[in-house]
């Protein structure tokens, strides 16, 4: 029995083409080397699945992962990963989400799950501790998020429900997972593979204890991460206040808050109207917690006397605050708020869905688009057409479908590939990189696509956090990138929340993390353990057929018209090739022999 | 005088660190079904809130334990002691607020026992939502009024 | 020249930003400002008043002043500065 560090030491395999539930040991070898979650889900993903699978066929899977640091006291301890090839990339898709679901399923006495196949019809997985059962989702099936997750603590109780919208259902290629109602596993369409499967929801009750190997010296490392995180202003204080969306101002500061599909630069006038400090006179109710956080950055927010606007939920965080915002040139708080809302309320990736949006307002303004193929005229900064086309692509009406392809599939139908902001096909979010050397390498290296939480420059190119590095500098970005890319993956892996990384590093990570699983590793073993996941993933992308690390022409050649960064366009050639030299890899981005030989990836 | 649990719903974001660092303190093991503090959610209230045993002046606990189990200490806590308790869970009927607990798992009886004074939930807790207060001490909601009084006065007057 | 405020800061300032003299440079800035508005007194610069408090981001006309000449970064008319308490996003 493998209980009491940090595991519970069991992994559910269901397999829905016949119905088959296994129980079976969690692999300590793969759980050592991989960490959990992302690391440790996608360990589990290579070794089962052919990297070329199609994305939504029933050969490919369906992987829930926890951590071991998943529902203990660690701190910001509420995190699973979802993880499968991914829809709208082709490449590793790995989601990560907080809220209550992840903790409740190890409390059930499962670290993880492995779906299979595919069902002949609509069902969810009910799990309740030792009782696991696969059963009807047909009245579940063509509802939305918080109906389905109403109907499910309506039935059981004292539940946690993880689902997919009916976006999903329809192999929507953007489509999230979403636990606890509004928080979600959101980016790269996992819940599109999770629809593909005829699978709706995941609803676990669990009763049982998580362990740790070192008690007394685990709740030590616990408490000495959550007092530092208490003590932060930016993890005590400022999320909490603010959430986000605080952020807004200060991008648009320094020129890097990419304004209407990146086209008329970075620098926005009416960027205050829909920041963190807009939104806490506007809508905001309350700040709440994931499970066992401190921070609380999440949003309670309601629009009341908006018409169509009105509505109840959570966020939007600083991304969909300016991919309904800035990206879409909308400066209307009640509209981004209920654009948001929808993202939630049915799952969809609301960075995606936005930036799709906008780049749709870009090729209509050009006439790349014919109005009678929307609808309406669709311009920049209409916050009606906005709300209305997120609708239209929750409910899978007209010209919501072409949105619902993503700004890549949509920009090429139009004639227009080079239009879409994204890389790898996956949009990027919310900060220039044109504007923000750093982060633009790690928009053309994120390996899931376009994408600001595998590798956070803005921390020290922008707050200072831990050190201050000068955005608009290309030098020195790689070394820094690559650290942060491997602490990422560490920090994702282990399952608590990237937020924390304002306040705590590698010490307080690796401290919580060595009690729990009761190892004997530096700091420095234990960081290697995040590079040899960055590895793995690439290695399952070049396989899969990943596209080259580039960024969308516009910001390799289309300087910044005005703001702190005019006259800038990304420097990537410069960052790429020291950061390859950093990773030790060719000069193509390939890992060498000898990285994966030093990183014992046998992949 | 007995320290007191006090409760302050508008400050608890609903994380539930009080429900983890309960059962870890009385069971070295993280679990909310073991905790003696269970956090309560009202999603279209948006409010949340925290509930456990506010150690009864009048404890029906006591009065009903047949094996002297559950008593009252010095400080006015009310303790049980597992080996007295013949887990009758009478006392889990008696008490009129729920809050002793009976885990099927563990065949025991667990209430709040204000960690020997520490209450590490209070402790813990990121916002002040729950705080161990001298009921004599500190500023209670009486005190706080007359704040606000003394304030309009000041301005009236000046 | 014009000085705006984000976040917590607003809440001290009671505004969005405002208009000052320019004075020579970013710490006589931070020293008029911390006049103004006590509260700002131990954020903005640092207790004896020399340099800039622990956790205050300044930026002027876009650019943190680490980039510029810190403290020293001279001012004109021209200029406008961004000061916020160090938050974060995501």
């Amino acid at each position: 029995m493998t209980r009491g560090n940090g595991w519970v030491g069991t992994i559910l395999r269901v397999n829905l083409t016949d119905g088959t539930i296994i129980k079976e040991p969690l692999n300590m070898q793969d759980a050592k080397d991989y960490v959990g979650a992302r690391g440790l889900g996608t360990k589990y993903y290579c070794n089962e699945v052919d990297p070329k699978v199609d994305p939504l066929a029933p050969e490919n899977k369906l992987i829930f992962m926890t951590g071991p640091l998943t529902g203990t006291a660690a701190c910001s301890s509420g995190r699973y990963e979802v993880v499968s090839k991914s829809p709208l990339t082709g490449i590793i898709g790995a989601a990560n989400s907080g809220g209550h679901f992840g903790p409740e399923l190890k409390y059930a006495g499962y670290d993880g799950i492995i779906f299979e196949g595919k069902a002949a019809e609509p069902v969810y997985l009910h799990i309740d501790d030792d009782l696991v059962e696969l059963l009807p989702a047909d009245e579940l099936w063509g509802k939305g998020v918080h109906e389905v997750t109403d109907a499910l603590v309506e039935k059981y109780g004292k539940v946690r429900v993880s689902c997919i919208g009916t976006p999903g259902e329809r192999g929507m290629l953007y489509a999230g997972v979403m636990n606890d109602k509004n928080r979600a596993a959101g980016r790269g369409g996992m819940g599109a593979v999770m629809g593909s499967k005829n699978l709706k929801a995941v609803v676990v009750r669990g009763t049982g204890s998580v362990l740790v190997a070192r008690p007394k010296e685990f709740m030590e490392e616990a408490i000495k991460a959550r007092d530092m995180l208490r003590a932060h202003p930016v993890t005590g204080a400022g999320l909490a206040g603010f959430g986000t969306e605080i952020l807004v101002n200060i991008v648009n500061e320094v020129g890097g808050l990419p304004l209407r599909n990146a086209r008329d630069g970075a620098f926005w006038d009416k960027a205050d109207d829909t920041s963190g400090e807009r939104l806490v006179e506007t809508h905001l109710i309350k700040n709440q917690g994931c499970f066992g956080c401190t921070i609380a950055c999440g949003r309670v927010t309601k629009v009341e006397g908006k018409g169509d606007f009105d509505c109840f939920g959570e966020g939007p965080e600083y991304e969909a605050g300016w991919s309904y915002g800035a990206a879409c040139g909308v400066n209307d708080i009640s509209a981004i708020v209920k654009a948001n809302c929808i993202c939630n309320e049915q799952g969809m990736d609301p960075i995606t869905l936005g930036s799709t949006v906008a780049c749709a307002m870009e090729l209509y303004e050009m006439g790349a688009i014919p109005e009678s193929d929307i609808g309406f005229p669709l311009r920049f900064g209409d916050a009606a057409a906005m709300v209305k086309l997120t609708q239209m692509c929750a409910d899978g009406e007209g010209f919501g479908n072409i949105i619902g392809l993503g700004s890549y599939r949509l920009a090429e139908k139009y004639g227009h590939p080079e239009l879409s902001m994204s890389t790898k096909k996956q949009e990027m979010p919310a900060y220039d990189g044109r504007a923000i050397q750093g982060i633009g390498l790690e928009y053309a290296t994120s390996n899931r696509g376009g994408c600001h939480v595998r590798g956070y420059m803005i921390s020290p190119e922008v707050l200072g956090i831990p050190m201050k590095l000068d955005p608009q500098v290309a030098e020195g970005k790689g070394a820094v990138l690559k650290l942060f890319q491997d602490l990422t993956a560490l920090c994702d892996s282990t399952g608590i929340c990237l937020f924390t990384t304002f306040g705590i590093g590698l010490p307080e990570i690796a401290g919580q993390y060595r009690e729990a699983v009761g190892s004997d590793e530096t700091d420095e073993e234990i960081l290697l353990k995040g590079e040899r996941i960055w590895n793995l993933e690439k290695r399952f992308n070049i396989e899969a057929g990943v596209e080259k690390d580039t960024l969308p022409p516009r910001l390799l050649r289309e300087a910044l018209p005005s703001g702190p960064a005019k006259g800038k366009v990304s420097q990537l050639q410069t960052m790429l090739a020291e950061y390859y030299a950093e990773r030790n890899w060719t000069a193509e981005g390939i890992p060498t022999q000898e990285k994966l030989d030093e990183l014992s990836i046998t992949y | 005088m007995a320290k007191q649990l006090v409760v302050d719903p508008k400050k608890c974001i609903s994380c539930r660190t009080c429900e983890l660092v309960c059962s870890f303190r009385h069971f070295e093991e993280f679990n909310p079904r073991l905790a003696n503090v269970s956090v309560f959610h009202y999603e279209e209230a948006a409010i949340t809130v925290p509930i456990m045993c506010l150690q009864c002046d009048e404890a029906a606990c006591v009065g009903i334990c047949p094996t002297g189990a559950l008593k009252r200490q010095a400080d006015g806590v009310v303790t049980h002691d597992a080996n007295r308790c013949i887990v009758c869970k009478m006392c889990v009927n008696a008490c009129p607020l729920g809050n002793i607990s009976y885990s099927p798992a563990k065949r025991l009886i667990h209430k709040c026992d204000l960690c020997d004074g520490e209450a590490w939930c209070a402790q813990q807790c990121p916002t002040g939502a729950i705080s161990l207060v001298d009921p004599d001490e500190v500023p209670d909601k009486k005190q706080l009024a007359a704040d606000k009084l003394k304030a309009a006065v000041e301005e009236v007057c000046a | 020249m014009l000085v705006k405020f984000f976040a917590t800061y607003r809440q001290i300032a009671q505004c969005k930003s405002c208009d000052v003299p320019a004075p020579r440079d970013v710490l006589a800035l931070m020293g008029e400002l911390s006049k103004r508005w006590p509260a700002f007194q131990n954020l903005l610069l640092n207790e004896d008043g020399t340099d800039k408090g622990d956790d205050v981001i300044i930026m002027v006309n876009g650019r943190h002043i680490e980039h510029l000449d810190g403290m020293a970064t001279p001012l004109t008319e021209d200029d406008y500065v961004a000061i916020t308490p160090v938050v974060a996003g995501g």
